[in-house]
């Protein structure tokens, strides 16, 4: 296909020189490490992150928290929060694997958090909102150009919190809360807990359990990031980047001169921009499909499809 | 003998009015009607049957100059009405709100009296859009203080126009201590401008008003000392807030108030006939063009005590703060006073407010059918609202607007004046029509009067 990976300057296999860092992250640090020294920079003066329910409780004031939301803080459902120091960004790293609606907060950001230059963690679709909200700003009045750096994760699909429960407790046997990590690699489900047992699934029992919502998008390494990262194509413990946009760009170039980073480049890694390659031309045929379904869907009233 | 002129529609203000002015042949006003013709907006109907939570929403939506004090007027005769008590941190934010969007009101009204008046010491009008100095600087000094006061406004209010934050109770969110700092950092920045803006803006008023002709048009008109001046009485609730409560603050009470019907109020049916081609922009009406004020008019005429009254910044600072000068001169130059008062205050508010405090009541009533009425000193003058709140559902609501207050009392205030400046007078009231076209007024039969407009 050949625009499956988007536009991009350049692409690294990249991981935090902070073992603080390493030691709570997901697999290369990339987020936080970035927005941390973006925050150091002053090139943002906070983040919109996905946090923990501890985190939300521990900082109410950090979360967007009335009273109409108070029952969603369970255990791995991510919560989105404002982060304004490092020491924060590092108690909400890792990937909580269900939907954390970033995009929720990023006016009141700008608003009740009163932050000029902000910067916002999302999956593909929430980087299409993003910049969806910069092209046509209504009800985002002066929030567009507030928006200085928009980092994008890799996602093949997502999953709502009541499947993630299901996955947890009743394939994977596991409590929520006794959960330590979760990961997605080598083509299964991992849960790791809090005693030490770890629990594999293969990705066939997660598939009915996905959101059906993600089965129409062709964007798998979020194409309208500033920068976007994932786990797929490099070692374990590293991250690959696309530094996509002159934003990007120059964050990036900064946060290297700054010894943020340590990089290999993604040619000699182990598997490489072959496999990124093969699963964003997986995603984009296996949705393609469900376009073509939808397109015929419903007594000639065919749901549009979003990419045309 | 008497002639009729037609100014419509008038100009540099929020929304669609038009002067009918019966005039004596040297062209001084005998009688002025100053009505509205922006259509009726019966946001009072679409609000009964409503929950308290939605109605200053709709309320606010009236107009998008002071949405502000709409929201917090509607929002506040609501807690007055199920007898809820804020606490002092939401009371703070809403006092910040309110500031905030009076700073950003005075700079837009700057913009639009300048081009009546003129660099001092020469013969030229003020152009603001022009990129000549000194006009360029006062017009990037007053973007400047609107940007600061429509800032300000986000961070508390979550959206400066249509503030998205209040709420029955108080407020949704308290703001960070990021954003206090932020919001403290421009209020002191405003401060240094605001001074050189007011500064600015009285020393212009003045020197207009010593002139003894001015230019309309091509047309040298002689300038009365005398210019906007009246003798109704004036209107004030607070120095810069508002009040819900005749204990709490005894400036505003419900039963001295009476609304009266245009048509009891305006002139009739009259002809046209006399006609100025060289008018700014376009000329008046033309000759034969018929008027009637009384069925054109969409507002009602309050009346306080039995007369109409002047509310606005110079009835504040009449009331408050015994400011003596009258007619359009006193009421430009007491708007440009409270510039600076306007953000002292605030920079005491940001002072007060504790960014971890609660900012919603513990418990909020669901009313019992009784009556509450909350004033909000909006940039343009009092904005009164009453409301009946039953088992969360409001039942009765109403809308006091500022321009709704000067209508009559502008009306009055052009008697006297020549013709030609009918609208420097009217601009001097900072007119936002809008928001005052919303009558719906009941008779003593309880029949609504209003639909006879809509016929």
């Amino acid at each position: 296909m050949g625009a499956e990976l988007g536009n991009y300057k350049s692409c690294v296999s990249a991981r935090s020189t902070d073992k603080e860092i390493l030691r709570h992250a997901q697999d290369g640090g990339i987020v936080t490490q970035l927005f941390g020294f973006a925050l150091d920079e002053g090139i943002i003066d906070g983040a919109i992150v996905a946090a923990t329910k501890e985190f939300a409780h521990k900082h109410p004031e950090k979360a967007m928290m009335d009273n109409s939301n108070m029952e969603f803080h369970e255990p791995w459902r991510p919560i989105p929060v404002v982060v304004t120091t490092k020491a924060d960004m590092l108690a909400a790293a890792g990937t909580k694997y269900n939907i954390s609606p970033n995009v929720s907060l990023i006016k009141e950001a700008t608003r009740s958090f009163g932050l000029d230059k902000v910067g916002i963690v999302g999956t593909p679709c929430q980087m299409q909102a993003v910049r969806k909200g910069q092209l046509y700003p209504i009800g985002l009045r002066d929030v567009g150009s507030s928006i200085a750096l928009a980092v994008g994760i890799f996602c093949m699909e997502n999953f709502p919190y009541q499947s993630i429960i299901q996955l947890v407790e009743d394939h994977a046997a596991m409590k929520m809360e006794s959960v330590r990590k979760m990961e997605i690699g080598k083509g299964k489900f991992w849960v790791y807990g809090k005693r030490g047992q770890v629990v594999q699934l293969p990705l066939k029992v997660t598939h009915k359990y996905e959101q059906p919502g993600c089965h129409v998008c062709l964007d798998y390494v979020a194409n309208l990031a500033d920068v976007s990262t994932g786990s797929v194509g490099s070692p374990d413990g590293w991250s690959t980047v696309f530094v996509r946009s002159k934003i990007g760009d120059s964050v990036w170039g900064k946060a290297m001169a700054a010894g943020c980073f340590e990089t290999q480049p993604i040619e000699k890694v182990k598997p490489g921009l072959e496999l990124v390659t093969k699963l964003a031309n997986e995603k984009i045929t296996k949705n393609k499909k469900t376009l073509e379904e939808r397109a015929t869907f419903g007594v000639g009233k065919a749901l549009r499809n979003p990419y045309i | 003998m008497s002639k009729v002129v037609e100014i419509s529609p008038t100009t540099r203000h929020e929304g669609h009015s038009k002067l009918v002015l019966k005039v004596n042949d040297a062209g001084i006003i005998e009688t002025g009607n100053w009505c509205s013709i922006t259509p009726v907006r019966g946001v009072e109907k679409l609000a009964v049957g409503k929950t308290p939570e939605q109605v200053p929403k709709i309320a606010s939506r009236v107009c998008g100059i002071c949405p502000i004090a709409h929201t917090i007027a509607a929002t506040e005769a609501m807690e007055a009405s199920i007898k809820c008590e804020i606490p002092k941190d939401a009371l703070m934010l809403r006092h910040i709100l309110q500031l905030a969007n009076r700073l950003h009101s005075i700079a837009l009204h700057d913009i639009l009296i300048l081009p009546d008046f003129y660099i001092p010491g020469t013969e030229t009008k003020i152009n603001p859009f022009t990129a000549e100095e000194p006009v360029r600087s006062v017009a990037k000094r007053i973007q400047r203080l609107r940007e600061i006061g429509q800032t300000i406004g986000q961070i508390s209010g979550g959206e400066c126009i249509h503030p998205s934050n209040t709420r029955v109770g108080g407020m949704y969110r308290n703001c960070s201590e990021q954003a206090k700092t932020k919001m403290y950092d421009l209020a002191k920045e405003g401060l240094v401008l605001a001074h050189q803006q007011a500064e600015f803006m009285i020393a212009v008023i003045r020197n207009y008003h010593k002139r003894d002709f001015v230019d309309v048009g091509g047309m040298k008109v002689a300038l009365p000392k005398n210019l906007g001046f009246h003798d109704q009485g004036y209107l004030a609730t607070h120095a810069f807030y508002g009040s819900s409560s005749l204990e709490e603050c005894p400036s505003w009470d419900p039963n001295r108030f009476k609304e009266v019907r245009p048509w009891d109020w305006y002139m009739g049916e009259m002809t046209v006939d006399l006609e100025e081609p060289k008018y700014p922009i376009g000329g008046t009406t033309k000759i034969g063009t018929k008027v009637n004020p009384q069925m054109e008019a969409c507002t009602g005429i309050p009346m306080y005590d039995g007369q109409p009254v002047e509310v606005g910044p110079r009835a504040r600072l009449v009331t408050y703060k015994y400011f003596d000068e009258k007619g359009t001169q006193g009421q430009n130059v007491a708007r440009e006073m409270e510039y600076q008062d306007c953000l002292y205050e605030m920079i005491d508010c940001i002072d007060l407010l504790n960014p971890n405090g609660k900012v919603v009541a513990d418990y909020i009533p669901d009313g019992d059918g009784s009556l509450g009425w909350a004033t909000n000193e909006a940039p343009r003058g009092t904005d009164a609202h009453i409301a009946r709140v039953k088992d969360w559902k409001v039942q009765y609501f109403s809308m006091l607007v500022p321009t709704t207050w000067n209508f009559a009392t502008c009306s009055k205030a052009l008697e006297g004046a020549p013709w030609q400046l009918a609208e420097v007078i009217m601009r001097g009231y900072d007119p936002c029509v809008s928001c005052a076209t919303h009558m719906i007024v009941m008779d003593e039969d309880n029949k609504l009067v209003a639909q006879k407009l809509i016929q």
